[in-house]
This record gives C-alpha cells, sequence and structure tokens, in this order.
C-alpha cells in the first residue's frame, strides 16, 4: 500500500469530515433529546480511587465518518511502518546480534551459523580514527549507503561491522564521510567502472 | 589509513552448479530514466536468455546509481560486463557456476586473456569439479596490483596445477601485496612466493 501522492490529502478528509451533514430540524431535535435522556457512563470506583486526580479522563466523540477516517488514517500510519521496518529488514538483511559477531572474529572460514541459513557472519573492519561515519556498500546491501553503518569499537577505536552473507562473491566498499574507499586488504575488484575501485570478499556455504 | 577485513572466508567449496542463496533485488532503482530502465531490461533479459547470471548486472546498476554516474555510463558498464561474462562462460566451460564465471568476467576486466581462463580451467584436472572462483579473484586482484598478468596467470596455473588449497591461494594473495607494499617488483615478489608456495606444498604429508 502506498501513501497518496498528494500531501494535502489529510487536509481533504479533515474538511470532508467537518462538512456539515444536512439533517431535518425535526430529527436534529429528537437526536439531542435521545442524547440528553441517555444515562451517564459509569466508571468503576475502585479504578477512580486507585488512580485518584493524577489520572485525567479523555474523550474523544466521532460519528460514523470519523470513524472511517480514524481507521483509514491508522491503517495508512501501519502500512506506511510496515513498509519503512521491511525496508531497513531488507536493507540489513545480512546484519546479525552481536554475539555472533564476535565468533567472526577469526581470520579463518567462519561457521557455525545455522545450515538453514545459508549465511556466514563475516566482520568487516576500518581503523579510521579520523572519521566521524562509515558505511559499507556492495552487492549485498544494493549499494545502499545508509543501509549497513559501521560502529566504533570502544576498546580499539575501530570501525565495526558484522554481516551474515549469503554464499557467494561480494563486491564491496567503505564509505568514509563521503569518500568511497577500497578495503586495501582484501581482494581488489577490477571492474571499476564508475571511477573508484571496489574489494571482494567470498563467503563460503556453510554447509561445506 | 589501516583497513582490515577479519574475516575472510575463505573456501568456496560450493559445487560448479550449485544454486547460490543471493538475493540481489532484481528491480532497476526508479531513479533512472524510463528509457534507460527500458534498455537496462532488454540488456539484461537477453543475457539471462544466454543463461548468464544476471545478479551481477543489477548490482553493476546499483552500483552506478549509488556513484552518481551517468546513465549512458551505465548502460555502458553493463554491455562491458556482459559481454565478459559471455567471454568467461566460453573460457571456463559451460559446467562452470555463476560465481565463477562473475570472477572470470572480472579477471578479463583486469586484462587477462579468455585462453588464461581456459588454460587455469585445465590446470585444474585434478580437482575437475572444485569451482576456480577463488583462484579467478586472486588472479583478477594480482594483475589490478600490476602484475602483468601472463605472470600471474603462470603462478596461479602451477598453484592450482599442484592442488593448493583455496586458503593458501588467498594467503598467497596478502603475502604478494605485502611484497609489493614493501616495494618489491611485482615480478620478483610473485616470483618469489610462487616458489614459496611450491615449497610449501611439497613439505606438507
Amino acid at each position: 500500500m502506498s501513501e497518496p501522492e498528494d500531501p494535502r490529502w489529510l487536509d481533504r478528509i479533515a474538511a470532508e469530515l467537518r462538512r456539515e451533514v444536512p439533517v431535518r430540524p425535526a430529527w436534529r431535535a429528537r437526536l439531542l433529546d435521545e442524547v440528553a435522556r441517555a444515562p451517564k457512563p459509569s466508571v468503576r470506583a475502585d479504578v477512580d480511587d486507585a488512580f485518584g486526580d493524577r489520572r485525567r479522563r479523555w474523550s474523544v466523540t466521532i460519528g460514523p465518518l470519523g470513524s472511517l477516517a480514524a481507521a483509514t488514517l491508522l491503517v495508512a500510519l501501519g502500512a506506511g511502518a510496515t513498509y519503512v521496518a521491511m525496508s531497513r529488514v531488507g536493507a540489513n538483511a545480512g546484519q546479525r546480534p552481536a554475539q555472533s559477531a564476535a565468533r567472526a572474529t577469526s581470520p579463518q572460514l567462519v561457521s557455525g551459523a545455522p545450515p538453514s541459513a545459508e549465511r556466514e557472519v563475516v566482520r568487516f573492519e576500518l581503523s579510521a580514527p579520523r572519521a566521524s561515519h562509515v558505511a559499507l556498500v556492495g552487492s549485498f546491501n544494493e549499494w545502499n549507503p545508509v543501509a549497513t553503518p559501521l560502529s566504533r569499537e570502544p576498546a580499539t577505536g575501530k570501525w565495526v561491522v558484522s554481516l551474515r552473507l549469503p554464499p557467494g562473491r561480494h563486491v564491496y566498499a567503505f564509505v568514509v564521510d563521503g569518500d568511497v574507499t577500497a578495503d586495501p586488504s582484501a581482494p581488489r575488484a577490477a571492474d571499476d567502472d564508475f571511477g573508484s575501485p571496489s574489494s571482494v570478499v567470498l563467503v563460503s556455504s556453510p554447509r561445506t | 589509513m589501516s583497513v582490515r577485513l577479519l574475516t575472510l572466508a575463505v573456501a568456496f567449496a560450493a559445487s560448479a552448479g550449485a544454486a547460490r542463496a543471493q538475493e540481489v533485488d532484481r528491480t532497476l532503482p526508479s531513479q533512472l530514466s524510463a528509457p534507460t530502465r527500458a534498455t537496462l531490461d532488454r540488456l539484461i533479459d537477453s543475457a539471462r536468455v544466454a543463461g548468464l547470471p544476471v545478479d551481477p548486472l543489477y548490482s553493476k546498476v546499483r552500483e552506478g546509481v549509488f556513484r552518481s554516474a551517468e546513465e549512458p555510463r551505465v548502460i555502458a558498464a553493463v554491455q562491458r560486463l556482459t559481454r565478459d561474462l559471455g567471454d568467461a562462460r566460453a573460457a571456463l566451460g559451460d559446467s562452470a557456476g555463476a560465481e565463477e564465471i562473475t570472477a572470470g568476467a572480472n579477471a578479463l576486466r583486469a586484462g587477462l586473456h579468455p585462453a588464461d581462463l581456459s588454460r587455469l580451467r585445465e590446470s585444474r584436472a585434478r580437482r575437475s569439479d572444485h569451482p576456480l572462483t577463488v583462484a579467478l579473484v586472486v588472479l583478477a586482484d594480482l594483475a589490478t596490483r600490476g602484475v602483468p598478468p601472463a605472470m600471474a596467470a603462470a603462478s596461479l596455473n602451477e598453484l592450482v596445477a599442484r592442488n593448493v588449497s583455496d586458503g593458501s591461494l588467498l594467503s598467497f594473495r596478502q603475502n604478494v601485496e605485502r611484497d609489493l607494499v614493501g616495494g618489491r617488483s611485482p615480478a620478483s615478489a610473485l616470483d618469489a612466493r610462487t616458489r614459496a608456495m611450491i615449497d610449501d606444498e611439497r613439505r606438507r604429508p
């Protein structure tokens, strides 16, 4: 579900809700009488006692159109939030909690991921003491510069990130304060079609 | 700047035809114009019909968008990669997997000839089911770092023919790189490290 293209859509819905619905005067008077005769809603005394004056009671009265609009708004917000969350999950599909990252400190093949996951933990590390922001871009995150930021490790001062990558050959680069740089300690990719070189990481199958 | 990749998964030992769990977004970025997307769609479809791996092509497009490349440059990069993938597959044989083909294309881009790739394939006679991906990655890396491609190819042929493991090939690459950084000439570094690696393999039980 996508958000309407016109950003004024909320204003339009509000204006439509504010528009007075034509009702015959006799019906209006009868409706008001019914409302006046209706018993007040009861409130549980124990709840009132428990919260006392600290609890403020909020009451919002909305009509059928208002309910519909509120429901629409909630669905739209929910869909939007889901979309954003799914986008982040997709972009960071390889990220993994810290305890698994610790397993990746060996310079050798890192195994131990559940076979069904078909992924291996790979730890990327960069020493860039003067950098204020470092990110990882590559074929595994659609070259999205905001998907995989590195964080500075307090103990070493290095920028690190651990990803769970699917088996295969992945091309990547670091983005250091906006500048793209290859990883000089890793094999270099020769296909620098766009000006600056990239690096290659090979990930084995967890089953091999 | 000191950069270090701590973990390099070294043994890319999946069989050549094994399915790959790559999760590449096979859509074209919306930032590109409609005519460019249409052109890229045609190119990628042609590659797919030809049986070439298409994930590297989608990744190349996204890399171009990330690097703010002009659209004609993105198209040219995809055309060139498609051609290299086709040449690599022809050199490595129909049984080559997607990763081998992609690594082979990268090696061609680094200055290797298709004949170098074919010779490498023949060199692994004793391990005919073992993918050449790591060897090809090392080969491309050495050529990119200034080692003459013909020399690099000859060294890798020697090592692959002697059944050197993928992990050892990656160590070999690191050692050559260290020598180059230390000021040694590419030819000298390559020769010394190749001999050392062969000696190590001989001593191994």
